[in-house]
Formats: C-alpha cells, structure tokens, sequence
C-alpha cells in the first residue's frame, strides 16, 4: 500500500501497480474514506474538487456532508461549491468505501432547463386558451394580467393603448384582486412604456430605474418596486398595449429568458386583445346600425290596432335581413292614412344592413304616392338596381285606410309571401296578389289586391322566415303556410296583438333550440268598437264602432 | 339536402358541344355555398369565349334560399353579359316555388337583349321615372 508515501504529497497516489496507478490517473476524482471517516485515499482530480483532502485524517470538514454519511451502496448526489455532484459508492474489502465523484452540473442545468421549458409552454397553452376564451376586451386584460401576475412575476399591469388622454389599464398583484384604472398620464414618463405602446421592442429590464415606477402604475398596497420589465403587446397591425411586470426588492430582477418569455406570452396577449378589440367595434358598429335598423313600436292608428313582432336570427349578433316600418301618410291628400312596408333583405350583415337602410329611406321618400304601390316598387327598384351586386328585397306594401267602422287595405307583394287575413267566421284567406322582388330586375312587375278588414278581422303580413321555421317532432320539417293558416284560424276576433304574439309561440315551440332565420310580422286589427259593458266580451253585438 | 354525404355543394361542369357549357348543381345554394357557383360560373365564360347556352342541371339541387337565387339572378347577370343563354334544367318544385313568388322565372330565362350588355341592367336608371 502506498498510504504512508502519500502523506508527504498529499495530491497524488504514488504510481505503482495496477489498480492504483488507473485510480490515480483517472479522470474522475476518487477518494477512499474508511470505517472510521478518514479519508485514506484520493487522486489529483479529487484534490482539485476539494483541495482540503488530506488522506490520513478526519474526512469531515474536507468533504461536503452529504458524502460523509455512508450509505448503503446507492449513489448520492449534492453540490460541490457551484457544482452537482453524483458519488458512486463501491465498498471495498476492508470495510472502507471508495467514492467516484462524477459532475453532472451541465446534465442537471438541462434537465432542469427541461422542465422550466416545459412548464412555460404548458402555460402559453393554457394561457392561450385562457386568453381566447373571451371577445370581450377589458374581461381579456384581466386574465392576462393575473396569469402574468401569477407566473411571471409578483405584480402585472396591462396597458391598452390611449383612448383620447386616458391610458386604460389592468391591474393585478399576484393573489390580489384585479383592478382598472383610466387615468390621465403621459407614458412617456415611464421609461419603455412609451415606445412599448407604440410597439417598438423591450428595453432590457436592467435599463428601466425601477425607482421611475410611478405610483398610478402600482396594484394598491404594491410597496418596493424592485424591477421593472416592459413588453410590447404585438396586435394585428397596430399595437395592442404594454405589458409591464413588476417585482418587488426581494426578489431577483428579471434574466435575459424571463424576458423573452414575457415577450412570448405578451404576443399571445397582443393577439387575444387585438381580436377582441377588433370584435368590440364590429359589435359597436352592429350595434349602431340595429338602433338605427329597429323597427319602430307599433301602435294603434285611429283605432286600427297595430301590433308586430321580431324576432333575429339566434345564430350571430349579425345584423339581420327582416325590416318592417309604419308611415303615416295623413296630409298627403289621399285616403290612405298609413303605410306598413315588411320586407326581407337577402343575406346578412353589412351589406344588407346598407340596403335595408336604403329601402327604408327611400319608402319615406315615396310616401306622397303611397296610393300607387307599383310606382312606389317601380322607383323603389330603380334606387336599388346597381351592378355592383345581385342582392335584392322582398317587401309587401299594406296602405291602411279606416272607413267606418272597416279598414280598407291595399296589399301588394313584391316578391314576398302573401299576407294572410283571418275572417271573423275563421277562415284564412291569402291575398291575391303578387310581384316580382325589387333591386335586381330591370323592371318589376305587381299586382295589387284590395280587401276590406270587418271588425274583428285581421291581416297578418309576415316574412318566409316564419313559414321556413324548421323544426316540428322530428326537427326538420317546415312550419309552412299551411300550419300558419290553421293557426291563425284559430286566432279569429283576436286582438292584432294576441295574433303576433300567438304566431310567434307557435313559431318559436316549432322551432325549439334549433336554429331560424330572421322572424317578422305585423298585424293589422279592424277595430271591434268600444265596448259598451262590461260582461261578455266575445259577444259581437257588444261592441259599437 | 340531396347528399349530405357529399357536404353542402358540388359542382361539375362539362362542354358536350361547342358554345354549350353544362354545369350539374348538387347540394345546398346558399349563404356559405353561392360564391363556389359563381366561380364556376365566371370559369366556365372564361374558357368558353364564344358560350350561347349556358346550362344549370338542378336536378339534385337541395336547398335554394334567397343568397341562392341571388347567384342565379347573378348568373343571369354573367350570360346576359356575354350574350349567352341561360337555362335552368330539371327544376326541383320547391325552386320554381321560389322563382314564381319572386317573380324571376321570365327574366332568369329571357333571351339575352342588348340592355343585358350593360351590366347591372341600369340602362333605363337615368329614364324619367313614369
């Protein structure tokens, strides 16, 4: 044995024969510690992970803990001053133990880096579906500032870009409430938010005094800015707002990968807010154009009972098709006292919206030759035939004119379903006339009827999107005119009220969750005179005119 | 409706004889599916300078709601405006249905005019209204 050479050159094992001169040479360090805890061996490349070795005495104090404590054969591992160490113990006959010590700093730094790695993208994931799980713009700042405040740093404030001279913003500490501020300040203030909102790319944090932090950019009660990272939310074309993370002195400022990080998730948020902006004023827009677009109430007109109904199309918040709109005509030297035009647009959206806009417009325009349906269609489809497109009108024109105690009506569809008129005995008539649809013909054709409403009888002008309604026990049978006619027979000496609302239950029980077009109608109601007791109201010769 | 197996519309086009385009419609026109017809439509007068006859076989048409008829009054707009015919074969009922209420049956079939040379049929919008 070479122990005794070896305390005058503490560093080697002596070369001698076989196994000990592979020991000494090896390139893992390799130390013997005996039954008693004294180191009784090592080689040069022990010595220059602990340079405290000395063989022959007391192995405590030269090597870390976790390798002093003898275990049964398995591998240990621990740090050695920066790096990780994994020992391999091989027991020896003389009750000592040999360690192998072998680095596997880079292999631990990797798997570590692994596991971050993939517990981020399992966050974008997450994050992303999180994000786009809401339209709505300011509910979507909000989950993007507390995901930011829980996983990447111990504040987050979300900054949309200025609205006039407010910058609106979302607030969150990590496990606090989320709050919203508008405030009036100036971005420019704050060292990368400026340039953040304008989408050029982060400032490294290390460059941002965290002590410029002002206190409007601060979760209440948030004390000790520590450091600052700013990040652009990238959004479709335009910049979508900041992000900015804070964390407070007691913890590390933000590495290089953090950053980065951030920038990954902040163009998830940009994307989600961008779309959601971008749905915001689509709704706002719709929305503008429905108040506009909504028919008016209707009511009585000396004593001709007016009621309808609307129900959209259940499947988008998209502008529907249908449109309906009461004038009265009185001053305009005729007997006709109101003009009812219901009609349906084809297709949807914007480009309807726009023409139904159009046919309205120009209704109100033609209003002085109210009398004369087919001259009003005639110019109505003049105003409408362009070569930009195909889209055209259905519409059925109802002039109203009360004489005694009857309503007298001109009816004229242009393409549209006739409308229906319920006598008092129940029968249902369609009225006789027809037309061709306006906005694509170069000339239109019509026909008009004429028909007198008697007290008590009603004349239901409706759109396809109540005959089409499918739906029934098996789910895809139409409603039909048929159906209809049978229940508005049902339906004989009802308020013009009581028919709209009747229709449309029925309408509405047919159609059940499944999905209907636009639904429109309107009816018009003979008056059945002032009711002159009060005890039996469904008898007729109660009522006067 | 027809073939809800083949999805919601299927074209074919064929040239059985020259300045006679065929197309065979199967399926559903409507919102989602009318921009395919008029593709095939535009197509079809592309490759067939000196088209006549433009034939639509219906046969197995499914559903016709109104952005259907809207591409086939645009159809008629495309032949018109190259002087060709339009013919609309083997009508489902529910179509001719929709074609009479709306009054477009004559015009989708009439004889291309010279007033169909002017797109968008405008060649009266500046006339004296009547």
């Amino acid at each position: 044995m070479n122990v005794a050479a070896n305390r005058s050159h503490p560093g080697d094992i002596a070369p001698g024969a076989g196994v000990d001169a592979a020991a000494s040479a090896a390139p893992y360090p390799m130390l013997v510690i005996d039954a008693e805890g004294r180191v009784t061996r090592h080689n040069a490349a022990a010595s220059a992970v602990l340079p405290d070795l000395r063989s022959g005495t007391a192995a405590a104090g030269a090597v870390p803990p976790w390798l002093a404590e003898p275990v049964d054969g398995a591998e240990v591992r621990g740090r050695i001053g920066e790096r990780l160490f994994a020992a391999h113990p091989t027991a020896l006959e003389d009750g000592s133990t040999a360690w192998w010590l072998v680095d596997d700093t880079e292999y631990r730094l990797a798997v570590d880096e692994l596991a971050v790695e993939r517990e981020r993208a399992q966050f974008l994931i997450e994050a992303s579906n999180a994000l786009l799980s809401t339209l709505n713009p300011e509910r979507c700042m909000e989950v993007a500032a507390r995901l930011a405040a829980k996983h990447l740093a111990d504040a987050a404030v979300v900054v949309a870009p200025a609205i006039g001279r407010r910058l609106p913003m979302t607030l969150c500490a990590r496990g606090g409430p989320v709050e919203r501020r508008a405030i009036a300040v100036d971005p420019e203030r704050v060292p990368g938010l400026e340039e953040a909102l304008r989408g050029f790319p982060p400032v490294p944090s290390r460059w941002i005094d965290p002590g410029s932090a002002p206190e409007w950019l601060m979760p209440k009660g948030f004390g000790g800015v520590g450091s600052v990272a700013i990040t652009p939310l990238p959004g479709h074309g335009v910049p979508a707002g900041a992000l900015v993370l804070l964390r407070t002195s007691n913890h590390a400022g933000f590495s290089e990968s953090e950053e980065e990080f951030a920038a990954l998730f902040a163009a998830r948020v940009g994307a989600a807010m961008s779309a959601a902006r971008l749905y915001a004023e689509q709704a706002s827009i719709t929305d503008v154009l429905m108040r506009e677009l909504l028919p008016p109430r209707l009511r009585q007109i000396e004593g001709v009972e007016l009621a309808s109904g609307y129900r959209p199309a259940g499947d988008s918040a998209r502008v529907g098709g249908d449109f309906y709109d009461i004038h009265l005509t009185e001053g305009a030297g005729t007997a006709t006292r109101a003009l009812v035009a219901l009609g349906d647009v084809c297709g949807k959206g914007l480009e309807a919206a726009v023409i139904t806009g159009k046919i309205r417009n120009t209704l109100h325009a033609l209003l002085p030759m109210a009398d004369d349906h087919h001259r009003m269609l005639s110019m109505l489809n003049r105003a409408l035939v362009t070569s930009d497109h195909t889209r055209f009108a259905t519409l059925v024109l109802a002039s109203i004119a009360r004489i005694g105690p009857h309503v007298c009506l001109q009816l004229t569809s242009a393409g549209h379903p006739a409308p229906l008129i319920v006598r008092r005995d129940g029968g249902v008539e369609e009225a006789q006339t027809s037309g061709s649809l306006v906005g694509v013909l170069p000339e239109v054709q019509s026909a008009t009827a004429h028909t007198t409403l008697a007290p008590g009888e009603t004349c239901l002008l409706f759109t396809d999107g109540i005959p089409e309604a499918k739906g029934g026990p098996m789910g895809d049978e139409l409603f039909g005119v048929a159906r209809l006619k049978r229940a508005l027979g049902e339906c004989a000496g009802m308020p013009a009220e009581a028919v709209v609302e009747r229709v449309q239950m029925l309408a509405a029980q047919w159609v059940g969750e499944g999905k209907h077009d636009d639904m429109a109608l309107i009816a018009i109601t003979a008056p059945r005179g002032t009711h002159l007791t009060a005890v039996d109201g469904t008898t007729a010769g109660r009522y006067t005119a | 409706m027809t073939h809800p197996d083949l999805g919601p519309l299927h074209l074919l086009t064929s040239a059985p004889a020259p300045g006679t385009v065929h197309i065979t419609v199967v399926g559903d026109l409507e919102y989602d599916t009318v921009e395919d017809l008029l593709l095939e439509v535009s197509d079809a007068l592309a490759h067939h300078p000196g088209l006549r006859h433009l034939h639509l076989n219906l046969a197995e048409l499914g559903m016709c709601d109104s952005m259907g008829l809207s591409a086939l009054l645009q159809t008629r707009r495309f032949t018109g405006g190259v002087g060709a015919r339009l013919h609309l074969d083997h009508r489902p009922p529910a179509l001719d249905r929709l074609l009479d209420l709306t009054g477009t049956l004559d015009h989708l079939l009439a004889l291309p005019s010279a007033a169909d040379r002017t797109p968008g049929g405008r060649t009266d919008a500046l006339d004296v209204p009547d």
